[in-house]
Order: C-alpha cells, then structure tokens, then sequence
C-alpha cells in the first residue's frame, strides 16, 4: 500500500495513540515511537506496529506514534486507520489482516 | 459553519466539562471571552487565531486551544484544572480539528517551561528564545529533513552569502542586491519566501526570481521553506501593512536561520538592502544583527551586510512603489524599476484595469 498524502488517527487521551503517517523519503519506511510505557513495552509495541505495516505492505514512507499506553488491539487498529486514510482510502480484503 | 462541518466534534460532555469547537466567526461574544480567560492565564490573544477548542464549566470557560492556519497558539487551561490531563485532549482534539481541514504539518508555540508538556502532545522542539518563547512542531524529521536536503547543495567556498526575498514582484532592486552579494562571495543562495499569501504568487514570484538572477555565476535559487519567513515562523510578517512588528516572531525566524539553515549550506554572511520605508523590514534587518550576530548562540555568527537600496531617480525601488504603479496603470514608470519579465507577467496577469488590486505585502 502507497502512501500518498499525510493522514492522522486516534487521540492523545490515556489507553490510546495518536498515529501520523507522511511521505517520506524515497525507499525509506521512518517509524518513530514516542510512548509512556516505552521502557516496559517499547519491543512489543514496534512489532505490533512492524506486523501491522507488514500486513498492509507498506513499505516507504514516515510513521510517528505518540502512544499513551495503548493495548496491541487499539495500536494495530489506529495504524490500520491512519494508512489507510494516507492512501487513500483502498478497497482492502480484511479477512487477511 | 464550523458546527456543521465538524460535528462530531461539537459540544459533548465528559464530567462536569463541555467541550467544543469555535470560532470567532459563528460566535460574536467568543472573542472576549477568549482574550479575558488568556490574560488570566498571562497570555496575549494573537490576531491569526481563527478557531478553538473550548472547554467550559458550568458555562465558565476554564480551557482552550486555538488554531490559525497551520500553528496551534494561546493552549491555557485554568489553574483549578491542572493536572488532569486536559491539555492532552485539548491537542488531540485541535490536531484531529487540523486534520480535517487538511493541515498535517503543525507548528505549535509556547512558554519554555511547557515544552515539556507538549512533548507528551505529538510535539518536537525546533527553536527555543530563551526564557520567552518556544517553537514546536509535530514531527520528529521535518527540520531535519529539510536541512539535509540543502546540505545536498552545499558548495565549496570561505565565502557563503546568502539574501532572503519575497520578490512581490521582482524588481532591478532585487537583481543589483544579488549581483553585489555574488560579487563579494564564492557561492551565494537566494531563498524565496515560499508562503503564498503575496500579491503575486510563489510560483510566479520565485520563477521571476530565477529568470532574474539566470546569468549570475555561482549562485543557487532555493525554493521558499515553512522554516524560513514563513507564516509559522514569522507570522507578522505577513500583516506588515498593519504595521504590526512582533519581537518573538522575528526572533524564532533568525534563530532558526543561523542555527539550522546556514550551517547545513555553510552560509557564513546574509545580505540585505537597506530599508527606506517599511517598518517592518526595517526592523527586521537589526533584529537580524541581533540574532544572527550579537546573541550568544552554539551555532557560528552570520555576517549581516547591508547594501544600500538601488535607486531610480533618487529613490530606492521598492516592490510596493511597483504595485502602486500596478494599480495606477503606469507601465511607463514600472519599466524604470522591474525587469521585461516582471512587466510582461503582470501586464497578462495582474493588471486589471477596470478594478483596485489589494496591495498585498513587499
């Protein structure tokens, strides 16, 4: 899935992530993670969002995560939101995500 | 009109707090509501803020948050709410309200003491006046990014000169300042105020600045950045004609300038024509001796070099002087003060003789 313009998802409020996706360099997927739990959870919240960009097949472009503590559940879906609506809103098989 | 637009935003309840989005125009009394809930808070109203995000108790307000073009400005929440976590929502709200309208790049400003805060909002610190005020923004590699992509046209020299213009239009004023800024330096970089809220637009203004400028040796043309006299970085320039001058606005641009944008090109001089009229450049220029000179700073000094303003029978062309003739249909004067190229364009595009054009700003 191509990234075409910037897009946002989510919220800042406790329990949930805001999720900003961006063009980016050529060839380049940036994804930076700024989280409250970094330090208990920063690993299984970057393969929670790796899986998820994966299924999506997104490949280029720039990911910024403000995250307050959210579930895998809410991190996978606020990503899935914000790609989708930066590609312009594809159709998409969601058996397969 | 906003309420329709962004309805599932407008006034839901969470608590005792009512929470919503305005604007001054759907709401008359707004307004000093506002900017007496700011200055309880030591806060100032800014001019350029248009919409908000309010929150009310007991049809008090007791917080807000509000937006003017692509910066988020006066964030205040009433001391009795601290420590809530309202300022979160607040910013989650005005970015999903920036979103909507199609703004993604945020520019976000505030007390020093609160860039903290703000950094557990979505928010990167850019450029910090000491102790007065602090610039944000909502991305982790936009500053950066645009610094690489000039460091990828750095040249070789000891000399690096450097002219900002907005070149509404662009006049001989603009081309003797770049001929006398190229003559006293290996490698010179005209940047062109990118934001668009010119008479002449940037496209047109920064095509006529490369035509302008097309046989001048060792000399780059740069597109206009939101870093640099942009309506983020120095919001009042774009009220000049109000005569509207802001100490921190033109603070935040030169330190941006001498801290990130000359040291990934190398630029060791700035140049600038001396300023007859405006008050607003005026001030600009010695502000930028300040700034780019004077203030202690991690980042090398910027040598500003004034030169004197060319003149056309004894008075120094100004862009402003050539919309005036815009306006007076005197193409005749024009052709003393702007290039074939200025003229032509305006002629084909601007001119319209049976109506008063807006000024604009130089």
């Amino acid at each position: 899935m191509k990234i075409i313009k910037e897009a946002v998802a989510g919220t800042l409020e406790s329990s949930d992530l805001l999720v900003k996706v961006a063009p980016g360099l050529p060839n380049r997927l940036d994804i930076h993670i700024r989280s409250e739990v970094i330090r208990q959870f920063g690993a299984r919240i970057r393969s929670v969002i790796d899986e998820t960009l994966g299924q999506l097949d997104v490949t280029e472009g720039d990911i910024t995560i403000e995250d307050k503590g959210a579930l895998d559940c809410a991190i996978r879906a606020r990503v899935q939101t914000a790609v989708l609506r930066a590609a312009g809103n594809p159709p998409i098989d969601w058996e397969t995500m | 009109m906003i309420q329709d637009t962004y309805s599932e935003y407008s006034s839901f309840t969470s608590g005792d707090l009512d929470w919503a989005i305005e604007s001054f125009g759907d709401n008359p009394k707004l307004q000093p509501e506002i900017t007496e809930f700011l200055q309880s808070c030591d806060l100032e109203l800014d001019g350029n803020l248009a919409d908000f995000v309010t929150v009310r108790s007991a049809k008090k307000l007791v917080a807000c948050a509000g937006m003017g073009e692509n910066v988020i400005k006066c964030v205040a929440v009433s001391p009795t709410l601290r420590g809530q976590n309202i300022t979160l929502r607040l910013i989650s709200d005005v970015t999903n309200l920036a979103a909507d309208m199609g703004r993604y790049q945020l520019f976000l400003y505030t007390k020093p003491d609160n860039v903290e805060t703000f950094s557990r909002c979505g928010f990167y610190p850019l450029v910090e006046m000491s102790g007065v005020i602090a610039l944000m923004e909502n991305s982790p590699v936009g500053l950066s990014r645009y610094c690489q992509s000039l460091a990828q046209q750095r040249q070789p020299g000891q000399t690096i000169g450097s002219v900002v213009m907005n070149a509404n239009p662009f006049t001989f004023g603009h081309q003797y300042l770049a001929q006398q800024a190229a003559d006293n330096c290996d490698w010179l970089h005209v940047f062109v105020v990118g934001e668009n809220s010119s008479l002449i637009t940037y496209e047109d203004r920064y095509a006529l600045v490369c035509e302008g400028l097309k046989d001048l040796p060792r000399t780059t043309v740069h597109p206009g950045s939101i870093y640099m006299i942009s309506k983020a970085t120095f919001p009042s320039y774009f009220l000049k004609d109000r005569g509207i001058v802001d100490q921190c606005h033109t603070a935040l641009d030169l330190i941006i300038f001498r801290e990130h944008v000359a040291p990934a090109l190398g630029i060791t001089h700035r140049f600038v024509g001396t300023e007859p009229f405006c008050p607003v450049t005026r001030k600009y220029n010695e502000d930028m001796k300040r700034w780019l000179i004077h203030e202690p700073s991690m980042a090398p000094v910027v040598t500003v070099v004034e030169l004197e303003r060319k003149a056309q029978s004894g008075t120094a062309i100004s862009a402003s002087e050539v919309r005036r003739c815009l306006r007076a249909d005197n193409f005749d004067h024009m052709a003393e003060l702007v290039p074939q190229a200025t003229i032509d364009l305006l002629r084909a595009k601007y001119f319209d003789p049976g109506a008063r054009v807006a000024t604009g700003t130089g």
